[in-house]
């Protein structure tokens, strides 16, 4: 479970998060969607305990971030934007890195490890340098690593992006087989048509603020739209946020 | 010339907008601070060969031999230094940067791009000889009371030798990227450095230092200095260059103009040469730089559980993850390779001083002085193992890079973080400092107390340079360097050599007084009184409270600002 509590986060003079209240319940699929600079990656690196909130709070499975941040990360399973790695490490060496660092016994990695690499079609590719990886396997190793530990609460930030459409359809569907086995999914996307159609409610940041949150079907009955899709609910809620 | 001004326009902004950022005001301490350390260095550098040429001027018929034998040394040796800096610049211009992928893609000439690649990589491997070569030709100018002429010689003379260079440095480099199969381009710095190691070594034996102190050997070093006063090979640039310089010097122009013709020739020559070996392989080696990596060596394929059960057994779970990490990444990176080498040269280079000291030859009684230069060794060796953390341990948080996610979102506290990084780094350091102080404390045959009080001493201190560097590190990280071990010539890195070099100078002064009664009360055979030896206490309590503070404020230091960014 993710609860946040007036999050704020100021960069100098720029509030990029204003005071977000938001709960995602256990076995729920949450899309966070906004226009770019609207502070998606902010919220999910201070939920990921990457970046301090200036003000606020953020709960993981009940535990405080800010207080005992290392028994709140253990439980999170975090994915970000970009597949930055250590590129001197192989894909096996990486896992084995992640398994370390979140605690998974030894032997309960080389099963798990092994299974999580074949299933992300990387098991070819265990031995190799991260360096020779396409973006798309450094993607994909990222989001093996980052399940090892078998997770409560999985964070990600735009997983589908440098995805080919077979790492797409499988992300879709172990994202929906980890909210089944109750596990609490946060993801921000620019992809509406992935946000449509995996997630559970939506929620629409615009400049730092919640703009709007809810399920597909409550977005459209908000804007007034009955048959439209999730992008024309979208430009019209950020539309209207714009100043005259 | 549109283009190519545009193709440097990005630069120029960069620094620009640095000026003017958020944290302008930091910038500009900053800047003041590392100018101020600049200015040292340029004025120590004036001093100490106006100095000696002040000196050599004093010997009567070989002055003015040793001064232009000093000249077309020096010259000689920043040619040296040219060439290796343009190697390593233009290998990173030409075929690492992150921009060229987009420099490439632009609709223009690969002339213009590699013109304008030539012009930066040019300017950055040369625009600190230029500056710390002007203090060396002004002390020239002043001791040999030389005309104006004279000045504007030098700096014709100086930009040839960076065009030189730069241009033979290229040629070079776009040579050795088509034969070198592609992704390996970074192993030539591996040959650079081994390269480098042998010539240090051999010049040094060469050049047998320690017979500068017996005046047996010194009387016959002058008699070889006079017998290859004659020129050296007319065909280096050096040599045209310190010909021009020479003869502007006692005021014959035409002489020097027709030396720095020669020289400005060939650098012509060498840019067009270098320009013909672009048009001919520069993009074909740019292309294959492309390709993923090879390995150097092969890697035995993962063979599952066995790879990590020692690790396993001997340290819990993020210790070992990060310690598997960090030697690993280390000893894959072949950049560091030629570091090592070096650090190899350096410590047999340091030994071998010690093993060749005349100390008997000295007319200072031999037991006094290889006691003293024991206790001087000791800081001697903090200020190595100081060079060698500002290499390895300074960037020890900034070389984690864009990947630094990982260590924030994992369970894993800063703090434990930063600490394993710093035993990473204490135990190698340490038994480098132990085995130079106790191989140097043999050789030197020093008294039991000596010893036993330079291995604790390094021993105290070593914990401190260390978590200086990590503190530092950690305080002024640079996660989007393309090159983090640059990171020790930012002002991060200045402080903390600033830092480091106070604190071994500190414990020097606090354990000077106390050793020295100690030990010429034992060399006398007097026994310390009540003052004495509370004197000698408490400076050694000053020296481990001051090792302590060394350790704990850097780092508590390093770990607030990860902690806050």
């Amino acid at each position: 479970m993710i609860e946040l509590t007036n999050l704020k986060k100021r960069y100098g003079r720029t509030l990029a998060v204003a005071g977000l209240n938001l709960s995602v319940a256990p076995g729920e699929i949450f899309g966070f969607i906004g226009p770019n600079g609207a502070g998606k990656t902010t919220t999910i690196r201070i939920m990921g305990g990457i970046l301090a909130p200036t003000e606020g709070t953020v709960f993981i499975d009940g535990i405080n971030m800010a207080q005992e941040p290392e028994a709140a990360k253990r439980r999170i399973g975090f994915i970000p934007d970009r597949p930055f790695l250590y590129e001197k490490l192989t894909g096996w060496e990486f896992m084995k890195f992640s398994a370390d660092l979140y605690g998974v016994p030894e032997d309960m990695f080389y099963e798990k490890g092994a299974e999580s690499l074949k299933m992300f079609s990387l098991w070819e590719w265990a031995d190799g340098l991260v360096e020779s990886y396409s973006h798309g396997m450094k993607q994909r190793l990222i989001i093996a690593a980052a399940l090892l530990h078998d997770p409560t609460v999985i964070i990600v930030d735009e997983p589908m992006v440098g995805l080919d459409p077979m790492g797409i359809r499988m992300v879709k569907d172990l994202l929906r087989g980890q909210a089944r086995a109750g596990k609490t999914i946060f993801m921000s996307t620019h992809s509406l048509g992935v946000a449509e159609d995996i997630c559970d409610r939506i929620g629409v940041i615009h400049r730092g603020a919640l703009i709007a949150t809810g399920t597909t079907n409550d977005l459209k009955r908000t804007t007034g739209f009955k048959e439209a899709d999730l992008e024309e609910v979208f430009l019209k809620l950020v539309e209207e946020q714009v100043p005259a | 010339m549109r283009e190519f001004l545009t193709l440097l326009r990005p630069r120029y902004l960069a620094f620009r907008n640095n000026r003017t950022g958020k944290s302008a005001g930091n910038r500009r301490a900053q800047l003041f601070l590392m100018g101020s350390i600049g200015l040292a260095f340029w004025m120590g550098a004036f001093a100490i060969f106006y100095r000696i040429l002040r000196y050599f001027q004093s010997v009567e018929g070989f002055g003015d031999i040793l001064a232009y034998k000093l000249l077309s040394m020096t010259l000689l040796s920043f040619f040296a230094l040219l060439i290796f800096s343009s190697i390593v610049t233009s290998l990173a211009k030409f075929y690492l940067s992150r921009d060229l992928i987009l420099v490439h893609a632009l609709p223009v000439r690969p002339a213009k791009v590699f013109l304008a690649r030539f012009a930066e990589s040019t300017l950055d491997s040369s625009w600190m000889v230029i500056i710390y070569s002007l203090p060396v030709l002004l002390s020239y100018g002043i001791v040999f009371r030389a005309g104006f002429f004279f000045y504007g010689a030098a700096v014709m003379a100086l930009l040839p030798l960076c065009l030189i260079a730069s241009a033979l440095s290229s040629c070079v480099v776009m040579i050795v990227a088509i034969v070198l199969p592609a992704g390996r381009i970074r192993s030539v710095l591996i040959f650079l450095g081994l390269i480098l190691f042998l010539v240090l070594i051999v010049a040094f034996r060469l050049m047998r230092p320690e017979q500068l102190v017996d005046p047996e050997a010194f009387a016959s070093l002058l008699l070889y200095f006079k017998s290859v006063s004659t020129p050296a090979s007319p065909l280096l640039p050096t040599t045209w260059v310190y010909d021009g310089l020479r003869t502007a010097l006692t005021g014959e122009i035409r002489a020097s103009l027709f030396h720095l013709s020669l020289a400005w020739s060939f650098a012509i020559a060498a840019i067009y040469l270098c320009f013909w070996t672009a048009g001919l392989c520069y993009f074909a080696g740019f292309s294959k730089a492309q390709t993923s990596p090879e390995k150097l060596f092969s890697r035995r394929p993962a063979s599952k559980k066995k790879t990590f059960s020692l690790w396993g057994r001997l340290f819990p779970g993020a210790v070992r993850a990060f310690i598997v990490k960090e030697v690993k990444t280390f000893f894959r990176d072949q950049t560091q390779w030629p570091q090592l080498f070096l650090l190899m040269a350096l410590i047999v280079v340091y030994v071998y001083n010690f093993s060749v000291l005349p100390l008997e030859k000295s007319p200072i009684k031999t037991i006094y002085l290889q006691n003293v230069i024991s206790f001087l060794n000791m800081g001697l060796a903090a200020f190595v193992l100081t060079a060698v953390a500002a290499r390895f341990v300074f960037p020890a948080v900034s070389i984690e890079g864009e990947a630094f996610w990982i260590v924030m979102s994992a369970p894993v506290s800063i703090g434990t973080f930063l600490w394993i990084k710093f035993f990473i780094y204490y135990v190698p350091l340490l038994v480098l400092a132990e085995i130079l102080i106790v191989a140097t404390n043999l050789l030197l045959h020093v008294t039991p107390f000596m010893m036993w009080l330079s291995a604790t001493t390094i021993f105290l201190m070593v914990p401190g340079i260390v978590a200086l560097g990590l503190g530092l590190g950690a305080s002024y990280p640079d996660f989007k360097s393309e090159n983090p071990a640059q990171a020790v010539t930012s002002f991060g890195g200045l402080l903390f050599m600033l830092c480091s070099a106070c604190y071994i100078g500190l414990v020097v002064v606090l354990e000077a007084g106390p050793v020295y009664t100690f030990f010429m009360a034992g060399l006398r055979g007097r026994v310390l009184n009540l003052i004495q030896w509370l004197w000698f206490i408490g400076s050694f309590c000053l020296v481990l409270l001051l090792s302590v503070l060394t350790v704990v404020v850097p780092m508590r230091l390093g770990i607030r600002n990860l902690k806050e960014r």
